[in-house]
């Protein structure tokens, strides 16, 4: 009797384990899954508690709406949701506390997430440390402030279907279409928008203007004419600093909490994807020509630039990006380049061995004229397509940087 | 190889062959051996290396030597820490800059690596106090601000603040 008994409880022990650590890893999975959903960037501000939410997103005229509270709190969080609850919020960004959410959150992109997935996210929410702190109020008016407008807006614009798979591609590139396309919803960035802000589901990718910056083209045919390879994608996503360039403004923290923490395998599926190709691509970099040094740009550079970029735009590893082959530079549209020279960067920390100083603004050093000498010469030194730029094309560029420089502060 | 003419601590400097890839500082240093200004981060972060550069109407404004190269400086004026003091004809240094003499007095410095740094901000700021005096209640902020770009790992800023401050309540007409 004593022997069955034993093993009964032996038994029961076996199948609780089992249990627990089925849950656990269901756990893990969906604590990787919002890393890869970058939920922490938009629910945490910069001195809150994790997913505590109270981020302030601006809106145009003024208007404001704050981030809502998705940590475990029964009262103040997501605590209570049940996994329908959870996966309305999801997907049709439907809010059992708060009602219909504004679409910052992009449940369009979210809805692409497959139903085992969410079950993960969800047992990931349900274990993160409770927050209690009440949702800051939205400072928004009419018509903003009436939320059956975004019924409306959903009916009209959101496409509530889970991804499927293209049977044409591989496994490989699926899985990046589907990461980059529901999780890592770089398209609510990269895609340009319509009047209603409404992602024009017909320019995947083409760029966009994203708060003061501009969010590139990412398209494949984009990325592979300006030379980017498997390699220079996945450090650029992985530690913000790449061969052709580093990551700044916003994507810093896609970086930082979200795309750093991709496995080997899924990075693969995503530059895969984004390049679309399952070979391995090669990074192309352009000659540097010694004739430029004739070139009116050539002082320009040499004065401010060269001390960091390098004499021959070779850059310095952890610390000035390379100009030779920068991808920026290819970017068809320029507003990033004169951002950085006329706004400056701010400093990044990834960790103790991956960090930048800032760059300084030369906004009051460098006249109109040496501005475009100056773009001009980075063009025809460091692009394969040294394009030329006008003197009212660069002009406008500095006019509407020192627009959102001044909106900014 | 670029030409350069620019004028050092009221001096003429040039017509001299620049490499046009060097930076100011390795510029003073190498060429001229002026060593006073330092170099300390290379980045443009810890101010250090600054030093002075007079406008057509004589003010002076900071300017980082480790992040400019030369070819900047071509045709502007400059001072540099060695430029100062008040020197004889032998060039024997017969009195020090009053922003000098305050900062000893203070033991504002230990290693003087930022020194040359804080140095030239001071005096900067000096100068353009004596153009637009402040009240007295808004020494300590503008001393702040006007200083608060410089790192210095040794003295925890404290004594280069009184200092100024000290400097800047003594001198007439800087405050109003
Ligand atoms: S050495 Fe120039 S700023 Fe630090
Ligand atoms: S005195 Fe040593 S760094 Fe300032």
């Amino acid at each position: 009797m004593n022997k069955i008994l034993s093993h009964t409880i032996s038994l029961a022990f076996v199948s609780v384990s089992f249990t627990l650590s089925a849950s656990q890893e269901l756990i893990e999975k969906g604590k990787y899954l919002a890393d890869a959903a970058d939920c922490y960037a938009c629910h945490t501000t910069d001195d809150g508690q994790q997913y505590g939410g109270g981020k302030a997103f601006p809106l145009p005229m003024g208007m404001k709406i704050y981030s809502t509270n998705i940590s475990s709190d029964k009262t103040f969080g997501i605590g209570n949701y049940t996994l329908e609850d959870f996966t309305a919020a999801l997907r049709e960004g439907k809010s059992a506390n708060n009602g219909y959410l504004y679409p910052a959150m992009p449940y369009g992109s979210y809805a692409l997430i497959t139903d085992d997935d969410i079950k993960a996210l969800f047992a990931y929410f349900q274990t993160v440390p409770a927050v209690k702190q009440k949702k800051t109020d939205n400072d928004v008016y009419f018509p903003a402030n009436v939320r059956t407008g975004i019924l409306g807006w959903n009916m009209l614009f959101l496409d509530d279907k889970r991804y499927l798979p293209d049977s044409e591609k591989s496994e490989n590139w699926n899985r990046g279409n589907y990461l980059v396309n529901s999780f890592g919803h770089c398209g609510e960035c990269h895609t340009p928008r319509n009047l209603f802000m409404a992602l024009e589901k017909d320019k995947p990718f083409q760029g966009a203007v994203i708060g003061s910056t501009w969010a590139p083209n990412i398209t494949a045919e984009n990325l592979l004419k300006a030379g980017w390879g498997s390699d220079d994608l996945a450090s650029l996503l992985r530690h913000g600093y790449s061969d052709k360039g580093v990551v700044t403004g916003e994507m810093y923290t896609v970086v930082k909490h979200s795309l750093s923490k991709l496995s080997e395998q899924d990075m693969r599926a995503v530059t895969g994807y984004l390049l679309n190709s399952d070979e391995y691509i090669a990074s192309k970099t352009p000659v540097y020509d010694e004739k430029v040094i004739t070139h009116e740009g050539y002082p320009t550079y040499m004065s401010y630039c060269a001390s960091c970029h390098g004499d021959k735009g070779q850059g310095k590893p952890n610390f000035a990006p390379k100009m030779l082959g920068n991808g920026t530079l290819m970017e068809p549209n320029q507003y990033n380049v004169v951002y950085s020279i006329i706004g400056g960067i701010d400093s990044q920390y990834y960790n103790q061995v991956n960090s930048f100083d800032a760059m300084p603004s030369y906004q009051d050093k460098l006249s109109d004229q040496q501005l475009l000498d100056l773009m001009n010469y980075l063009s025809a030194s460091f692009t394969f397509d040294k394009k030329e730029f006008t003197a009212p094309e660069i002009k406008a560029l500095r006019e509407s940087v020192l627009e959102s420089l001044e909106t900014e502060h | 190889m670029t030409v350069m003419n620019l004028s050092i601590n009221n001096n003429i400097v040039g017509p001299i062959e620049v490499d046009p890839e060097i930076m100011m500082i390795e510029f003073l240093h190498e060429y001229l051996n002026l060593t006073g200004t330092k170099f300390g981060c290379g980045g443009g972060i810890c101010h250090a290396c600054v030093i002075l550069v007079e406008d057509e109407q004589g003010m002076l404004k900071t300017e980082r030597t480790c992040i400019h190269n030369a070819l900047v400086f071509n045709g502007k004026k400059v001072h540099t820490i060695e430029g100062h003091a008040t020197k004889d004809k032998y060039g024997e240094i017969i009195a020090l800059h009053p922003v000098q003499e305050s900062f000893s007095k203070h033991f504002s410095f230990q290693c003087g690596w930022c020194t040359s740094g804080f140095m030239n901000e001071t005096i900067a700021l000096i100068q353009r106090l004596k153009k637009d005096p402040i009240k007295k209640t808004d020494v300590e902020t503008t001393i702040e601000a006007a200083l608060g770009e410089h790192i210095c790992r040794c003295t925890g800023y404290v004594k280069y603040y009184q200092s100024a401050k000290d400097l800047i309540l003594s001198i007439k007409g800087l405050t109003k």
